[in-house]
Formats: structure tokens, sequence, C-alpha cells
């Protein structure tokens, strides 16, 4: 789908860009850049809890990205992140107000299930595309929706908690919590999961057949059919483990961030990850350093808001304008007509 | 009896005012897609063109300005996309999510840069009661449009744009430019319904105020086999389950409101999965030429 070129032509031009952008913002708002870049930077990374809370965004939006780019390289576009991180995060809060195991594994199968939960969202959208050929475009975004709309019934109806006040499930026993990695911070072990889950997709894409064959699919269908590999096998699967990695993203800002699903979970993280994704020209690694530059804009954006008054919904505008100038800068190969909608 | 027939009456009346601007960005959405660009960026445009109309509304004190401005709002982010898919070759489903992003962003910080208040706009001069001749115009535009792509040279060429654009070339015709003009088009419709959503129903822009509608329309695009009466008719439908939340809320126990709300986007699945009928989208649709 996507011809990979200097990384420095794309991300780095795209980025900088934004910067420049982000000024334009602030001196519209009447805030002067040095004090607005001060206030963003300074939120972000001015000290150690900044500095972790910067994290706890950057893995937030990082599992998710993740999962995107494996599909992405196959050509799919799965832009159901967010609904299969919101399953994900629901399986692991309902198993996660019962479960009372020994701790590490505990978490290891809350993780689990969110991996579960998010795999089978992502799963049906890539058996449609199997068997009726429907464009996971449209049915992973549906999906989004149909997600909401189950955790908003579950979380009202059959998995109300009785304590809590507003739409969320019971909290997750204290056996089922990540340890956390800096005392008095939200930021967990869960960071070291994605980069581990990152560096594994590295290997994958660029040292294994089925990484070969998720490239064929994507680049040459065509060729690939001719070459033997079961096109829909690969489809679903490719699919299954996106939604997958996203659904684990989801588990983990349950068992390290609030210890409870809750339906706001998610600021959109799922559709902010699209564009780290690309920002990672979908390669592990560069997503990881892409991941954690939104980490800054997301919790520095809060900064911002709160000490130089540029709302918060200024980064969103920037962050779409990168996803429209890198998607601008990049060659994008014609997927075969058959994957049309 | 009678109060059963007011509660049918309510119920028809409400279905067509929640399905006007779902049927106007649906419209928008066959337009494009009937040229071959998919058009994701319908929420963006509603939510700009609800935005907008308030802004306009607010400065000139006209709702009639406010509705022109959010039209030209919402073609003018058509118009970002459109430049998006055709010249620089951009993926469209990747332009029509930065446009989403791009669209939300900016009326929330619009909301504070011009009125000075998060979340909702002050009121505004709406449309009142003239709302009801956009209901009523949304009728009248999908006939316009069925007749433009079905009975128009211009909507053959439109339409071919879709199927096969290297045929549209080589008639010497500029595919390009077809698909541009369509997406622009399609961006006004969205506006529009975008700006019956704050000036029309309401008199203010809040934050969320579309809340999925762009994306229901492009469900309601597929649900209608990418025909204007077809999403029309699905906007309809749609329409009706939202007015039937309003009526039945509180009255029916078994059937909670959540599964309501995942109706259309449930109908627009089995749509796709060819349960409902045969479904077959332009040869061409999403794919840049």
């Amino acid at each position: 789908m996507m011809r990979y070129r200097g990384l420095l032509a794309g991300p780095a031009g795209a980025v900088a860009i934004a910067l420049v952008l982000i000024a334009v913002a602030m001196l519209v708002a009447g805030v002067s850049p040095l004090d607005g870049f001060a206030a963003l930077f300074g939120g972000a990374l001015g000290g150690p809890r900044a500095i972790a809370e910067t994290l706890v965004q950057t893995t937030s939006l990082l599992l998710p990205a993740l999962g995107i780019a494996l599909a992405f390289r196959a050509g799919l576009f799965n832009i159901g992140a967010e609904g299969q991180l919101l399953v994900g995060g629901l399986c692991a809060g309902a198993a996660g107000a019962h479960l009372n195991l020994p701790a590490p594994l505990t978490v290891a199968i809350l993780l689990a299930l969110g991996f579960v939960g998010g795999g089978i969202w992502g799963a049906i959208a890539g058996w449609m595309k199997a068997r009726f050929n429907a464009s996971e475009i449209i049915s992973t975004l549906m999906l989004n929706f149909v997600a909401a709309s189950l955790a908003n019934y579950l979380v009202s109806g059959p998995l109300r908690s009785s304590l809590a006040s507003g739409a969320e499930t019971a909290p997750v026993l204290p056996n089922g919590w990540l340890p956390v990695l800096v005392p008095e911070t939200r930021l967990t072990i869960a960071i070291l999961i994605a980069i581990a889950i990152a560096f594994a997709l590295r290997f994958v894409f660029t040292r294994t057949v089925f990484g070969f064959e998720l490239r064929a699919i994507g680049e040459a269908p065509e060729a690939a059919r001719r070459a033997g590999i079961d096109m829909r096998a690969m489809t679903w699967l490719a699919l299954a483990l996106s939604g997958g990695i996203a659904g684990v993203g989801g588990a983990t800002i349950v068992t390290g961030v609030l210890h409870r699903f809750n339906t706001q979970l998610s600021p959109g993280y799922g559709f902010t990850a699209i564009a780290v994704a690309l920002v990672g020209d979908l390669n592990p690694l560069w997503i990881c350093v892409a991941a954690f530059g939104f980490g800054i804009l997301e919790s520095g954006g809060l900064a911002m808001q709160a000490s130089a008054q540029v709302p918060k919904d200024a980064i969103h505008v920037i962050e779409g304008l990168i996803v429209l100038l890198l998607a601008a800068r990049r060659y994008v190969a014609t997927r075969a007509p058959s994957a049309a909608v | 009896m009678n109060g059963g027939f007011a509660l049918l009456l309510t119920l028809v009346t409400l279905t067509l005012v929640k399905a006007t601007p779902i049927v106007y960005a649906a419209l928008g959405g066959v337009l494009s897609e009937r040229a071959g660009v998919i058009n994701i960026g319908l929420e963006g445009m509603m939510a700009i063109g609800a935005f907008a109309a308030v802004v306009a509304s607010n400065v000139s004190g006209s709702a009639i300005v406010g509705l022109l401005a959010g039209i030209a709002a919402g073609a003018l982010f058509g118009f970002i996309l459109g430049l998006a898919a055709t010249k620089f070759k951009v993926d469209q489903i990747v332009a029509g999510t930065g446009i989403n992003l791009i669209a939300s962003g900016a009326a929330a910080y619009g909301l504070v840069l011009i009125f000075n208040q998060p979340g909702a706009s002050p009121q505004v001069n709406a449309l009142g009661n003239g709302y009801w001749v956009l209901v009523v115009f949304a009728l009248v535009c999908t006939l316009g449009i069925s007749w433009l792509l079905y009975r128009t040279p211009w909507g053959l060429r439109v339409r071919a744009c879709g199927e096969n654009p290297g045929a549209v070339k080589s008639a010497g015709l500029d595919p390009l430019r077809l698909r541009l003009i369509a997406v622009v088009c399609s961006g006004a419709l969205a506006g529009l319904g975008g700006a019956f959503l704050s000036i029309g129903e309401v008199n203010l822009y809040s934050d969320g105020m579309t809340a999925g509608r762009g994306f229901i329309a492009l469900a309601a695009v597929i649900f209608g086999r990418w025909t204007p009466w077809g999403a029309t008719g699905a906007a309809i439908f749609f329409g009706f389950f939202e007015a039937l939340q309003f009526v039945l809320q509180g009255r029916v126990a078994w059937l909670p409101s959540d599964a309501m709300q995942a109706l259309p986007y449930l109908a627009a699945l089995f749509a796709l999965g060819g349960l409902i009928g045969k479904v077959r989208a332009p040869a061409s649709d999403g794919v840049p030429y």
C-alpha cells in the first residue's frame, strides 16, 4: 500500500510544519508562541511526574497504533481501533472486577482477555471481508459505534457497579492492577509491554514468512494470490491481530490507569492512533517515537490549556493537519479494484 | 384512541425532523461515492457546517446567512478533501480521517476563540418554524440529485468516474475535475445538514452535536445501495428509530435504547454482508485515479 522513502522527507518535515502551525494557532489565540510552547513542553516534560503522564498517554496511543500499522501493512484499512480498544477494555474490566488469582497471573489473564476482545472485534470485519468481500473500511468504522452502544448498555445494565455513580463497572480487584513503574504516578509497566510488542512486530514484519505474506497481500494482492497465499485466512487473521493489539491497549488503560472500565475510557485514542501509525511510517520502532511525540501533544495540550489559555482542541486540528500533510507527501499505490467498497 | 393518534403524529413529524440532517449528508455521500470518492469526512463536514452556521448567524443576526455559511463551510472542507483525493492522490480514507480531526478540533477551538466559552455557543437567531422548509427541501434535493445523476450528461459522467475513470479520460473529459466537483457538492450538502442541526432544530452549537450522524449517513449510503432515493429511504428509516427512542422513552423496558442506537450501524453491516439484497459499490469507489 505504501512505498517507503526516506523517513526524513516525510515525518520530520510534517512535524516541522506542524510546529509552525501550532505557533500560528497560539498567535491567533493571542498567546506568544514562546509562552505557549513553554507551557506545552513544560506541561509534558517538566519534571518526572509530567514525563510519567506523557508516557501514560504514549502507551494508550502506541498500542492501537501498532495494531493499525499491522493492518495497514496488509493493505487493510482498520479504522476501527477505537471500538477494538473499547471492547478490549470492556473484557478486561468485566473480568477484573471478579478475578482474584495471584497478581502476575491475574494481570496476564486480563491483558489476554483484552487481546481476545479486541481481536474478536477485528475478526468480525476480517471475516466479513473474506466471506462477502465487504469493505473493512466501512465495517470497522460501523463496529466502533456498535462497540460504544454495547459498552453503554452493559455498564448501565448487567455490569453496572452498585457503588459507581456513573457509567462504569465495579473496580478491578487490586491483584489485577498493573505494577507501577514510577511511584505516585499512573505510569505502569504497560509502557514496557507496548514497547516489547513493538519490537516483536518489527521482528515479525522483517524476519518472518508471516510478515512477508502480510506485506504481499497488501502490496501485490494478485501476486500473493497466485503465489498460493491464503488470502481469506490472512485477511481475517491480520484484522484479528490488529484488533487484538488495540484491545490490549484498552486493557492496559483499565488495569493500569482507571482500574475499572468506564465508557469514557478513550478520548479518541483509536482515531489519533491512525495519525501516529502514519507518522511512524508504519514502522513499529518509529511508531514508538511518533507515539511519544503525540503523547507530548496530548498531555502538554492539557497544560497549555490551563496555563496559556490555548484550548486543547487546537491540538486536534494540528493532528489532523499532520495526517493530511504526511499522506499528501506519500506515493500511495492504488489498491486492487476488487478491494473497492 | 385520540392519544394514540397524537402519538403517531408526533412520531411521524419527529421522524422527518430527525432524518433531515442525515438525508442531506447521505445525499452528499451518494454524490461523492458515485464519483468514486469515499467521503469519511461527512461527520467533520457536518460539524463545521453546524458551527459556521451559528457563527454567521451570530455575526449577521440572520439565520439565512447562517445557513449559507454552513453550506459554504461544508463545501470548503469538501474542497480540501477533494483536492487531497484527486490532485494529491492522498488515500481517501486517511484524508477523510484527517478532515474529521481538523473539523471537530476547529469547531471546539472556534467556540473558545470566537465566543470565549468552551463546550457550547450562546444562543443565536435560528430558523424557527422555517426549518420545515428544509425538511421538505431535503426530499426535493433527493429528487433533484436523482434527476442529475440519471437524467443528465453530467450525471452520466460522474457515475462513469465512479465505475471507470479511465474511460472518462479516454472520452476527453477530466475525471479528477468531475470528482472534485462532486466532493465539493458533497461537502456543501453535509454542511447544510449540519446547519439544520444547529440553527434548525435548536439555536446554538455544542461540542459533539453531530454525534456520529455523518457516519450514520455513510451507513445510509450503503444501505440505500448508492442511490439517492435508497439513501434517503435509509436515512428516514434511521430517523424513525431515533424518533422512536424519544417517543418510547421509558415506555418499553425490554428494548434498551442502546440497542436502538446501534441499529443503523448494524443495518449497514448486514447490508454490507449482502444479507439485505445484493450490494455493489461503484467499481472504482475509493480507488485513487
